[in-house]
């Protein structure tokens, strides 16, 4: 019996979360004595064996196809089943990226296993996976469980530490003959981000402006920090009000509901109206000029200061942390 | 071309809710179509209004849902059928998608949208384990939907991972929705009185060759309780010379929130 851990490539890199999430099913295998294997699919997955066999597990597959260079839902799910198939585990753990949520409903269901996505928190008892899911724009959490033969389970990022864990893997090169005829959908072309309108409502990041940007030039430290952190761009109603930020960025009571890992409220006071859409997010950095605002109260880090002077500071320093 | 949009009855998240003993009581009666359904509804208006076609809508619920299927017929739907469940039936996404895929083994379309998840549990996997189950090709988390009228091809362009991906389907086909892609329209006065006269069928599940008892076999998950999430305490709190606060913030957010 084993948990099998898909492990994400994005832009050449292993994805955080993934590490995260195998971190975590290595802790419960050991607990239910079973063990981790893990799955790297792209077009170069051999090259990030070293890094996962880090994480003590004892398998590692690799699937390898140029078919992998671009998301296509029908590879990926056929790759995803052959190793199922393969390795057959009890458990499968992804990270919830947007390419995993195209995918699980269909290999779930090719396999007939318990699907339980975008969990904050999950366990495995005596056959049962128990997973805590934020519903309702992260509202309340469901305790959801599922004792199929197979569950698949998709876990939000940071939910979790990366911990390695000495191991030497065995890896196992898996053949991969999938017939290209059998793609039915074909990519016209891939639009990347920046620039682009980030989907505001499930972003990672976000750079929200309040009544402190007062300006044009406020609005370009705004565009230009969302910009750094691949961030979407949200706004609080008086801003929107006056036209600066478009009503599609607002976020709040009558505006969009958001829960991001990273939300930083960039001259907003923290109004109810405001902070109802977005108290759920996992860290909320506050930078304002009056310290008694209400939105450092539920900031995790605020920053009491002039956000003209902040905002260009911070850009620079997040260039370089992020360059290192 | 011929649409069929799956949309499903949510309560209304904007109004109040609480946690009791385990459960989630909602203190209002307010039912909504779920938003992103709504984004499907329109879309699908929208290309048959330009293309020429037709949008037909299927709702599988309880009797008190088929007022959220009036409202797509209002918004412009020509027809609507609602396929009753057994109250008590703890229905998971496994368990809509099979009862959807038993009604569209009898129908003939070319495009099926739906909302990229439903706000009640925010799972967005019906979808997929539709297309799966009817074996046709489908994209997800789409922003932008048209058909090309030379090729009669359906023309996606979804949010993926690291940009917006614009990719070509064959129909029959499935999109799921996201609510970023349009505003969906609200009915009209008139587009209220010609829905009352739209045809409307509403049947049982067990219509479909599904018992209870069949369905209560497709279901693999299911919620044992809810809870609120935990509330928020203030953090750190910086003062002091703009370098040196934002080095401490970069040096937090990079080493112990860990999310640059």
């Amino acid at each position: 019996m084993s948990i099998l851990c898909h492990i994400a490539i994005s832009e050449g890199r292993i994805k955080r979360s993934s590490l995260e999430t195998l971190s975590h099913a290595r802790h419960i295998a050991k607990k239910n004595n079973m063990e981790v294997s893990a799955v790297i699919i792209d077009v170069k997955a051999g090259n990030y064996v070293p890094e996962v066999k880090k994480f003590g597990v004892s398998k590692i597959y690799t699937i390898e196809s140029p078919l992998f260079e671009h998301h296509i839902n029908s590879p990926l799910i056929e790759a995803l089943i052959k190793v199922i198939n393969l390795e057959k585990p009890k458990v499968m753990t992804f990270a919830s990226t947007e390419s995993i949520k195209d995918v699980l409903g269909a290999v779930g269901s090719r396999t007939k296993a318990g699907v339980i996505p975008d969990v904050a928190s999950f366990d495995l008892q005596n056959g049962t996976i128990h997973a805590q899911r934020p519903i309702m724009a992260s509202k309340f959490l469901a305790d959801t469980e599922s004792n199929a033969d197979l569950v698949l389970v998709s876990v939000r990022s940071g939910s979790y530490d990366v911990q390695e864990s000495p191991g030497d893997a065995e890896v196992i090169k898996v053949d991969f003959d999938f017939d290209e005829n059998n793609i039915r959908q074909k990519i016209r072309e891939i639009i990347s981000t920046s620039g682009d309108k980030i989907d505001l409502s499930e972003a990672q990041i976000v750079v929200a402006a309040g009544r402190g940007v007062k300006d044009e030039e406020g609005k370009k430290l705004i565009m230009e920090l969302s910009e750094v952190l691949g961030a979407a761009i949200g706004a609080s109603r008086s801003v929107v009000e006056t036209g600066m930020f478009s009503p599609s960025t607002q976020i709040g009571q009558t505006g969009k509901v958001v829960s991001p890992q990273l939300y930083l409220a960039v001259g907003i006071s923290g109004a109810i109206q405001h902070t109802s859409g977005m108290v759920n997010s996992r860290i909320i950095v506050a930078i304002n000029k009056d310290p008694e605002a209400p939105i450092f109260d539920i900031a995790n880090y605020g920053l009491v200061g002039d956000l003209y002077k902040i905002l260009p500071l911070l850009i620079g320093q997040i260039k370089s942390a992020k360059n290192k | 071309m011929k649409f069929y949009a799956c949309i499903k009855q949510v309560p209304d998240l904007a109004g109040p809710m609480r946690v009791k003993d385990n459960e989630l009581i909602q203190d209002s009666d307010r039912l909504m179509l779920n938003a992103y359904d709504a984004s499907a509804v329109e879309e699908a208006l929208v290309i048959t209004e330009k293309h020429g076609g037709d949008v037909e809508v299927v709702l599988v619920g309880l009797e008190k849902a088929k007022e959220t299927a009036r409202k797509a017929l209002a918004m412009g739907a020509s027809k609507g059928t609602m396929i009753t469940i057994d109250d008590g039936l703890n229905l998971d996404s496994a368990g809509y998608a099979e009862i959807l895929a038993a009604f569209f083994k009898g129908a003939e379309f070319d495009v099926i949208v739906c909302g990229k998840q439903s706000q009640d549990t925010d799972a967005g996997l019906t979808g997929s384990m539709l297309a799966h189950k009817l074996q046709i090709p489908y994209a997800s988390n789409a922003v932008g939907l048209d058909v090309d009228e030379a090729s009669g091809m359906v023309i996606v362009k979804r949010q993926g991972d690291i940009g917006q991906e614009i990719i070509e389907l064959p129909a029959p086909c499935l999109v799921t929705c996201s609510n970023d892609m349009n505003d969906p329209r609200i009915p009209t006065l008139k587009g209220i009185m010609q829905s009352k006269r739209k045809p409307f069928d509403a049947i049982d599940v067990k219509t479909l060759g599904l018992e209870s008892s069949d369905l209560n076999s497709f279901i693999k998950t299911k919620v044992t309780g809810y809870r609120n999430t935990p509330g928020r305490k203030p953090g750190i709190k910086m003062e002091g010379e703009p370098e040196d606060i934002v080095k401490q913030l970069v040096d937090l957010l990079d080493n112990e929130a860990k999310v640059l």
